[in-house]
């Protein structure tokens, strides 16, 4: 009786927790939706509905203006190389600041903040002053520098979320049953801190796609990011062909995504399968 | 005491290189790309503002005392209310949301997390503009409620504060749910199950075990959605109507049109020496026993 | 799976080191020598402001090409300017307002006119004013004046001082920035909409505290009195003709017939920045699009206010028949001007009219 109710509940309190999340999915995927019904809007700009027409898609795929193409092209080149360079530099700093003691700590972990506190026009305008005093020119690695600033400190601040006394306790089991620093590190450290490792990518790679201030201050003159174009183009009213590059993009997104779903589950089962194949080797083994 | 354990592994192991491996990169990049600049923006908010743009090398307290009229303190009140409202929204929706992927298996939560990015991976400024053509006199949702009956005049629901509020939420949620999210999936499922094993209510074990061990997440997600959310002004500007100026306006305004870089350092330097005071407030007040969070 | 996610983050760790390597100077602009024939035109300015065809027109002719990079922002170009950035670019698109700042400070070559003989032949000289003539060429111009719905506005308008009646409460959309806010306060108090005079500007902010009161948002001026949000706006000749094409035959916008306070013009134009790499090609870039067929063209997809006569009357019958080019008071205007140290009072009030309370 009391075991049916307990049941009974336990159901419910599911149901209720999976709506939530269709719920503030949903509040998320609104504004996509919406973007994406755009795309299809046969108005020269997107104020508002006016019929339908695949028109867009044909000027985009026309390739005749590259512009968004390869505004498109150089965010991601940037976005992904942004991302492995703050994450790498971010995780290992995380691990670093919480592991050691040493004299510019407090300093250091003071610094991680500034990034985060500081609008960001201004380090991009010292910056700027900086990189033309210094004679740096500007062009990608500067956009990259920029992008990578106030991309580490998130991923400091998450991977250090992450790790606890518990991590150390298993660093320490791990030396101690004999695995050298750099076993220890790839064997135990990062998979037990992988998801503040996911995390802090997509973060990264989300802040640096949509960045506009730094990309535009530290930009050279060969080229621009998207949302630097899209934000020039929201003078006069954005396009719909920028939906429809934004559809495309969300649709390879998404494809992207199941494929690595594939491969993901594909490698789960191979490695599900070799254990299954070990284990029995072993227990004959054994048997014999 | 976790302090004192790593000072004793530190001399106990001789070889700086883990440490220089770890920390090298970090603080390298922290000395070159922020505390140059940083000090740089301190050093001309004590310079004078160039007739003709830039700066004038020539020493002036003048940002400062500009910043002692009352219209700052109403700016910065304004922009801390924001970011407040913000960071409460967030927090009170991004962590039942955190905790229902966290309690995913790891293969589903991942793609969960996924999922709540790829959004976020096209322009915020599109996505804000979809609301606003959502929302709009002649926008879907007026339209449908005025067939449906419920209304006859087009509901004006642009430019009020429960859209900004929408914006703001719909913008920053990302950057509460994924350190919470990391946080709360650390969280040992057994301990849980002790806890209720030992007889503990769910709502006990939920106060009393899995909230204070989510903290570093939790702290995470409020430094990552309080602080960036006192220079946001996209979200104000588009979906309030801009009839507000927030610290994040004005700061932008200094290095952009009105060409005063002196005060727009010194505003910066006020924001980061009230953030850091409050950084440090908190910190004492929540007697956190890992100070190494700072 | 583990040997998969070692592998990813060594190649993370290999990738970003490669990155690091290439981070620093990046061959952006190539390294010619002003003296030789340049390859290569940097220009910095509005996307989505230029015809394509002019640009691949341009490249084809000279044999070189053109790399636009977009600003986001109208202060932008200042920016980086007085940041010292201007030398990576051979054109920048900034306006009249900040040209004397420019100027004084140095930040601008001077243009050689025997290069742009098309320009001095064919822009009017009524928009080309005081030293602007040595350090720049305007390309196109836009009117900032009030625009109303016949229909739904409670009352005409015919002078800026309209815009505070009670009557006008909740009815008006506007642009944004002190520098176009406070010009047309200035005027309807009668001042000059370029005074430096703290008392004057402290009476426009009192002016402006009324206006912001009937104001409903700042911004998306043209969007909002389509869908119905404001019945009247302070805004672009640009933006205005889009809002009357898009309701086409049912068109109830009108220009607010003014019979004495006079409007504001302001023009995009392109400047050479100090240390230009290829200055021939940016000199030969402005006497092409001064071209009066060129210019012609390029309005058919770019229809705004232009200063260039000859390709006026060259432009196609739509573009002149535009009605939000046709009214009266074309000449009645102002100019936005560099106020110099001013500018940090109108800021200071600017930010007052924003915090209020």
């Amino acid at each position: 009786m009391t075991k049916n109710k307990r049941l009974r509940r336990r159901k419910a309190a599911r149901i209720l927790s999976n709506l939530y999340a269709v719920l503030v999915y949903s509040v998320f995927y609104i504004p996509v939706a919406v973007m994406i019904v755009f795309s299809f809007n046969d108005a020269k700009r997107n104020y508002y509905w006016q019929g339908f027409t695949t028109e867009w898609y044909g000027k985009l795929f026309s390739f005749a203006n590259t512009d968004l193409w390869d505004a498109l092209l150089y965010s991601l080149i940037i976005a992904v190389l942004a991302t492995l360079i703050s994450v790498t530099i971010g995780v290992l700093g995380g691990i670093g600041l919480k592991k050691f003691e040493f004299r510019t700590k407090r300093f250091i972990n003071m610094m991680i903040y500034v990034p985060i506190i500081v609008p960001e026009i201004v380090l991009a305008v010292a910056m700027l002053i900086i990189f033309m005093t210094v004679g740096i020119r500007l062009g990608m690695g500067t956009i990259l520098i920029g992008h990578c600033t106030f991309c580490i400190p998130y991923a400091v601040v998450t991977i250090k979320g992450r790790i606890t006394g518990d991590s150390e306790t298993l660093q320490e089991a791990s030396m101690d049953l004999g695995a050298n620093r750099f076993q220890t590190f790839w064997r135990v450290t990062v998979p037990s801190i992988m998801p503040g490792i996911l995390s802090s990518a997509f973060l990264a790679f989300t802040l640096s796609i949509d960045d506009v201030v730094m990309s535009n201050m530290l930009a050279g003159p060969s080229q621009s990011t998207l949302p630097v174009l899209i934000l020039s183009l929201n003078r006069t009213g954005i396009t719909p062909d920028v939906n429809a590059l934004t559809t495309v993009m969300v649709a390879l997104m998404v494809a992207g995504m199941l494929a690595l779903n594939g491969v993901q589950r594909y490698l789960k089962k191979r490695e599900n399968r070799l254990a299954a194949e070990a284990e029995s080797k072993r227990s004959s083994a054994h048997a014999a | 005491m976790l302090k004192r354990e790593g000072t004793r592994r530190g001399k106990k192991r001789h070889s700086r290189l883990p440490l220089l491996a770890q920390a090298g990169p970090v603080s390298l990049w922290m000395i070159l790309f922020v505390t140059i600049p940083m000090l740089f923006i301190i050093y001309i908010s004590f310079m004078t503002r160039g007739t003709f743009g830039g700066v004038e090398y020539v020493f002036s307290t003048d940002s400062y005392q500009t910043l002692l009229d009352v219209v700052y303190f109403k700016v910065i009140a304004k922009s801390f209310q924001v970011a407040v409202v913000t960071t409460v929204l967030c927090l009170l929706v991004g962590y039942p949301f955190a905790y229902y992927i966290a309690r995913k298996p790891p293969e589903v939560a991942s793609r969960l997390i996924m999922l709540i990015m790829i959004p976020f991976w096209t322009n915020s400024l599109m996505r804000l503009n979809a609301w606003m053509l959502l929302f709009q006199a002649n926008g879907p949702v007026n339209h449908a409620l005025m067939a449906l009956g419920l209304t006859a005049e087009p509901i004006k629901f642009i430019y009020t504060d429960w859209l900004v509020m929408l914006g703001l939420i719909t913008n920053m949620l990302p950057f509460a749910v994924l350190p919470m999210y990391s946080s709360i999936e650390k969280l040992q499922k057994s301990m849980l199950e002790a806890s209720a094993d030992l007889g503990a209510k769910p709502s006990v074990t939920f106060l009393r075990v899995t909230l204070p061990l989510t903290f570093p997440g939790i702290f995470s997600a409020i430094i990552l959605t309080f602080i960036p959310a006192l220079g946001i002004y996209t979200v104000t500007d588009m979906l309030g109507g801009g009839k507000v100026l927030y610290i994040g306006n004005i700061i932008k305004n200094q290095f952009g049109a009105i060409r005063n870089w002196p005060l727009g350092a010194a505003l910066s330097v006020l924001l980061l020496a009230i953030t850091a005071l409050l950084i440090f407030i908190y910190m004492r007040f929540a007697k956190l026993e890992d100070m190494e969070v700072v | 799976m583990k040997k998969a996610l070692t592998l990813i983050l060594a190649l993370t760790l290999a990738l970003s080191l490669c990155a690091c390597g290439g981070g620093d100077p990046k061959p952006t602009g190539s390294g010619n020598e002003p003296s030789a024939a340049s390859s290569e035109l940097n220009i910095f300015m509005w996307g989505d402001y230029i015809s394509e065809t002019l640009i691949s027109d341009f490249e084809k002719a000279n044999n070189c090409t053109v790399n636009l990079s977009y600003m986001s922002d109208n202060a932008d170009s200042i920016t980086k300017l007085t940041a010292g950035a201007g030398d990576s670019y051979d054109l920048i698109m900034t306006c009249d307002a900040y040209m004397e700042s420019l100027i004084k400070g140095g930040y601008l070559e001077q243009l050689d006119h025997e290069q742009i003989p098309n320009a001095d032949a064919n822009i009017n000289e009524a928009y080309w004013f005081g030293d602007n003539r040595d350090y720049c060429v305007p390309y196109l111009m836009n009117y900032i004046y009030i625009v109303y719905d016949t229909e739904r506005c409670p009352i005409d308008i015919t002078c800026y001082n309209d815009l505070i009646r009670p009557e006008m409460a909740g009815q008006i959309g506007s642009i944004d920035g002190a520098r176009n806010l406070f010009p047309m306060a200035l005027i309807a108090l009668g001042y000059d909409p370029n005074s430096t005079n703290e008392s004057e500007i402290k009476e426009a902010y009192e002016w402006l505290t009324k206006f912001n009161e009937n104001v409903v948002a700042y911004g998306a001026t043209q969007e909002n009195i389509v869908n119905g949000t404001i019945s009247c706006m302070l805004t672009y000749d640009g933006n205005a003709s889009w809002a009357m094409n898009e309701l086409g035959e049912n068109n109830t916008l009108t220009i607010a017939p003014f019979t004495s306070d006079p409007v504001q013009l302001g023009f995009d134009l392109f400047v050479v920045p100090k240390g230009a790499k290829h200055t021939d090609l940016a000199h030969k870039f402005l006497n092409y699009i001064c071209e009066p067929e060129v210019m012609a063209a390029n309005l058919v997809d770019f229809p705004y206010s232009c200063p260039n006569d000859a390709a006026v009357a060259a432009a196609s019958d739509a573009y002149r028949n535009d009605p939000a080019f046709d009214f009266d008071y074309k000449t009645n205007i102002f100019f936005q001007k560099d106020v110099g140290d001013a500018l940090a009072i109108y800021d200071q009030y600017y930010q007052m009219l924003k915090v209020g309370e």
